[in-house]
């Protein structure tokens, strides 16, 4: 029997701030419920200890500005690890699925990185993507991202990738951090209908995440055949969340596992950290193992109040419809005519770091090329809150980059270095797994790893 | 003068210590159905010589409980369960009647749902129904409310059934581990009880006044008295026997990998930085897993007796017992015989144990010393794979903390010592193939006895203090209180709280503790936040009396006794 792998690393002493969300206390009660259930002696689980990601791990996924140091503690290496200890595990055979239950979270952190924004710096999901496509040559990757706030840092990162679908349900984004995540953000040009996402109303209960995982989710994975389904394991969908207004209970949550079936999950939020963490928790650790979660109840748990009203359920069906219909036409949408106005695709994008309070404009142009997926160049300038400023300019190489992109995207960091015009300059080589950082802020100086 | 007396389950070793020196020892065979028998057979040959007014003190290290377990001589217990939200009990392990009640208290140690009275009538009626009389009782999280257990222990009481409560046995986190401890404690004790009472009469027929104890699974030492509060403590101290008497037979205070070859087995444990590592999960007994807290052992399926056959173009261990090595008479070639030819051990017939390692040497066209060696380096691999096997386990422990993470532990042992009776030549193969110091002391034969002879009590409180809730419990003894849920409540008054518990459980346990010598071991504070206000402090603090042995016999350079 292959075993349930659990990497839990709820560093104890680690914390935004002392009165922040993401502080020590968070997943205390779960690891008091999780030791006294002895989840971790049952046959089913095995426990793994996560190890620190590296400098290059990080870097294959994100442009930190300044460098993978000045943006990660050792709890963020360590959470990010946890997942490729986990990731690790799947790919040896040695479990048959994994949780990696870590703190910090990390979905919000995007492909550029200048701070931490909803409590993410860098993104345990795509970085242990990346890594189990560069390290296995794992090609075609589901994230179904059920936390209650939109995984935009990872619709970011995979946005022009039609190899990685990326779903997300979250509560409506005109009421809930980050105001994003409508059903027209459906993918780059080259990736139409790979993104996914589902805003629900507030209010939403069990009953709600499963139309859309029934209707929605679950077909598209079955016709989408990713090699590896991950799941962004956010809690805050749970009806006593401070944070949101949803009405999710810990057994929706463990069935919603259940007919998902993850090969991996990591835990990303969750803020009502002893009237839904623990529950959750074990829920999806018994769904995962194959164990009979229906004795996991909230003390104060009652059906009768967690009733989505028939307007809700009609809406919901609504999205659902038109993102089916998004996903239908996925294919039609002619790369050609995009490609025939301009070689390149581009987008203008304003970002708000509202925990270190950057204001971020990025201009990210894509390549539409019929060889590979395209490389990608981002000019990015940060306004820091004390008037401290950065303008940095990254270009990424894709894993199977064609010789041409890989030609022209060397051409546009040369000429980068060359202007003097950014202070920093960075070459992300997925192709050939190098990353280059080159500094203009005092004496000038390359970095490469 | 110190007595340690190991009955083991092949021999029974006795020793007579005075300070650092072996008076006298004593092995012979345990005669199984004669526990007690083989115990004070012991004792009266290590003790014939003296005076029995001298001695100061016994400790003992009996294989009685474990035996009880394991040949299943008990009588059947009730399993009366408080599970609370979680996992099935259907899943759960237990092949006992199990019976589940109502009722829940939470991670906290607030109550989330009442207990149900009329159900525990029924319950009680349906276990005496079924003929029991003792029933376990355990509740989720009784470690951090013990009010639960602690009534339906009343109304079971009342209605006649013997029982025992899951918080008396252990507060720590784990409620399968607890629940399958405390039945095999309510299981056990009357036979404890019967051998403590016969021990203390056949000591005073001796006129031995000097207090006895008994070896825990985790190198303490227990009253024989007040063992009979926590029987199944005494399981698996062999190996906490053998590892405490390697510790006094071998360098002070650094990392030594202990082996303890027997007939079939070799069992190896780790003293690190001097003192021996303990396991992460409880003992397996029965398997099932408990809160007994047991030394980290390994056993690794290879001994003197293993057979040796050819196998190919070379010969191969098979893993199982034979008989008797070749130079006692036995059918198959041992590794015992290979020590014996190449001179590393003299018991037995030299010339009978040649006899045989020719029947491996012919088929291999090898002579007799190199068919010898060969066994000796078959059985240091196999040794050596399970050494390195767990140190990496070791450093797979998990760990929680990002301290933890950064400060990994990486080491590998500077000394092996080898006791039991084909210690010496396989000491000094294993020692080379993992490149450190072969310790090979004299009296290692019977280094259980001296490990039961040095061990000490050991004290430790851990506490959880949740000022939020204005409670505290205390993990060892299922001890609960109040404190002030004032926010004035410091660190230092956890450490005073946890040094009271400590003081209060060394005067239950009639162990004198020296106040300035218990040391905090383990501390950490979490805020507990709602909204953006504090309201409580939840505080983990271990407080401890010194790890040491009484004595230690190790001198260096040499065998000189
Ligand atoms: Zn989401
Ligand atoms: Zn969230
Ligand atoms: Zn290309």
């Amino acid at each position: 029997m292959k075993k349930t792998g659990l990497v839990f690393f709820p560093a104890f002493d680690w914390a935004i701030s002392p009165t922040h969300p993401e502080r020590e206390e968070r997943l205390l009660y779960t690891r008091d419920q999780i030791f006294e259930e002895g989840l971790m002696d049952l046959p089913q689980i095995t426990e793994y200890k996560p190890r620190l990601a590296t400098k290059k791990d990080v870097a294959r996924t994100h442009f930190c500005v300044p460098n993978v140091a000045g943006q990660t503690t050792e709890a963020h290496l360590i959470a990010a690890g946890g997942a490729l200890v986990i990731a690790d595990a799947l790919m040896k055979g040695e479990i048959h699925n994994g949780f990696a239950m870590v703190r910090p979270p990390g979905h919000h952190a995007m492909r550029v990185v200048h701070g931490n924004r909803g409590f993410c710096n860098i993104n345990n999901e795509a970085i242990m993507v990346d890594y189990l496509r560069h390290k296995y040559g794992i090609k075609k990757v589901a994230i179904i991202d059920t936390d209650v706030h939109h995984g935009d840092g990872t619709q970011d990162i995979f946005y022009h990738d039609p190899d990685v679908l990326f779903i997300s349900f979250h509560q409506d984004g005109r009421t809930l951090y980050p105001g994003s995540g409508f059903t027209n953000e459906a993918g780059g040009p080259a990736a139409y209908g790979t993104t996914l996402n589902v805003p629900l109303p507030p209010g939403t209960t069990d009953e709600g995440i499963h139309y859309v995982l029934d209707n929605l989710i679950l077909p598209v994975l079955n016709e989408f055949q990713p090699e590896i389904i991950i799941n962004s394991a956010g809690q805050d969908n749970h009806y006593t969340d401070p944070l949101a207004n949803m009405k999710v209970s810990a057994q929706g949550y463990a069935q919603l596992n259940q007919k998902l079936a993850p090969d991996i999950a990591v835990l990303e939020g969750g803020y009502a950290i002893e009237t839904a963490l623990p529950y959750v928790n074990t829920g999806i650790i018994l769904a995962m193992a194959g164990l009979d979660y229906s004795h996991v109840i909230e003390p104060d748990y009652n059906k009768n109040q967690l009733v989505q009203s028939p307007e809700k359920t009609e809406r919901i069906k609504e999205t659902v419809e038109e993102l089916l219909a998004v996903w239908k036409q996925r294919n039609k949408i002619e790369l050609g005519v995009l490609a025939h106005k301009s070689d390149f695709y581009q987008r203008q994008k304003t970002i708000f770091y509202d925990t270190d309070y950057i204001h971020e404009n990025q201009v990210e142009k894509v390549r539409l090329c019929y060889d590979c997926a395209g490389y990608i160049t981002i000019m990015s300038q940060a306004f820091h809150h004390n008037d401290r400023r950065s303008k940095v300019f990254c270009v990424a190489i894709p894993f199977n980059a064609c010789q041409r992109c890989y030609n022209d995207a060397h051409n546009d960091y040369m000429n980068a270095v060359r202007s003097e015009a950014y202070d920093y300059v960075y070459l992300q080589n997925k192709a050939e797994d190098v990353y280059r950082i080159f500094t203009n802020v005092g004496t000038k100086k390359l970095e490469e790893f | 003068m110190y007595i340690g007396i190991d009955v083991g389950g092949t021999f029974t070793d006795a020793v007579l210590i005075d300070k650092d020196r072996v008076i006298s020892k004593t092995k012979f065979p345990t005669v199984h159905d004669n526990l007690l028998l083989s115990l004070l057979e012991a004792l009266d040959r290590v003790t014939d010589q003296v005076d029995n007014s001298l001695i100061e003190r016994v400790v003992i290290s009996t294989t009685l409980i474990t035996n009880l377990i394991v040949q299943n001589k008990y009588e059947p217990v009730a399993l009366v369960l408080e599970p609370g939200p979680g996992l099935n009990p259907r899943d759960y392990p237990f092949k006992e009647d199990t019976f589940i009640i109502d009722g829940a208290i939470d991670y906290r140690g607030r109550q989330i749902i009442p207990l149900d009275k009329r159900q525990l009538d029924l319950t009680i009626s349906e276990i005496k129904k079924k003929g029991y009389r003792k029933a376990a009782i355990v509740g989720k999280f009784s470690g951090r409310n013990n009010a639960h257990e602690i009534e339906v222990g009343n109304i079971f009481n009342r209605a006649g059934i013997i029982t025992e409560l899951g918080h008396k046995v252990s507060g720590r986190l784990n409620f399968l581990r607890r629940a399958a401890t405390t039945m095999l404690t309510v299981a056990t004790r009357d036979e404890h009880v019967k051998f403590v009472d016969t021990v203390n009469k056949a000591f005073r027929d001796r006129q031995i006044t000097a207090p006895i104890f008994i070896l825990k699974a985790d190198g303490g030492t227990l009253s024989l008295e007040d063992s009979k509060k926590a029987p199944v403590e005494t399981v698996f101290s062999g190996p906490a026997a053998s590892t405490l008497g390697a510790m006094a037979l071998s360098p002070e205070g650094e990392d030594t990998v202990v082996m303890d070859i027997g007939g079939t087995t070799t069992d190896l444990a780790l003293i690190l930085s001097g003192k021996p590592v303990l396991a992460s999960k409880g003992a397996t007994v029965k398997g099932y897993y408990t809160s007994i807290t047991s030394y980290a052992v390994r056993s690794v399926p290879v001994g003197g007796d293993t057979a040796v056959a050819v196998k190919g173009n070379d010969i191969d261990l098979l893993y199982e017992r034979k008989g008797p090595a070749y130079c006692f008479g036995g059918p198959y070639p041992t590794p015992t015989d290979a020590l014996l030819v190449l001179g590393y051990y003299s018991h037995g017939n030299v010339e009978a144990a040649k006899e045989g390692l020719v029947k491996l040497a012919e088929p291999l066209g090898c002579d007799v010393k190199t068919v010898a060696q060969k066994i000796l380096d078959k059985f240091s691999q196999s040794i050596t794979g399970a050494i390195e096997d767990m140190f990496l386990s070791w450093e797979q422990e998990p760990a929680y903390r990002v301290w933890e993470l950064l400060h990994p532990t990486q080491i590998r042992p500077q000394n092996i010592i080898g006791v039991g009776g084909a210690a010496p030549g396989i000491t000094q193969a294993v020692a080379r193939l993992i490149n450190c110091t072969p310790v090979i002391p004299e009296h290692a034969e019977v280094a259980n006895a001296i490990g039961a002879a040095v061990a000490q009590p050991t004290l430790k409180a851990t506490l959880r203090i949740d000022t939020g809730e204005g409670l505290y419990t205390v993990e060892e003894n299922g001890n609960q209180g109040s404190v002030s849920k004032f926010s004035s409540f410091r660190e230092e008054d956890a450490v005073r709280l946890a040094k009271e518990q400590l003081l209060k459980m060394a005067d239950d346990l009639h162990v004198p503790v020296d106040t300035g010598s218990v040391e905090v071991t383990h501390s950490e504070v979490f805020n507990v936040i709602r909204g953006f206000t504090t309201t409580g402090r939840i505080y983990h603090v271990t407080v401890q009396t010194p790890r040491k042995i009484l004595t230690r016999l190790y001198k260096q350079g040499g065998q000189d006794a």
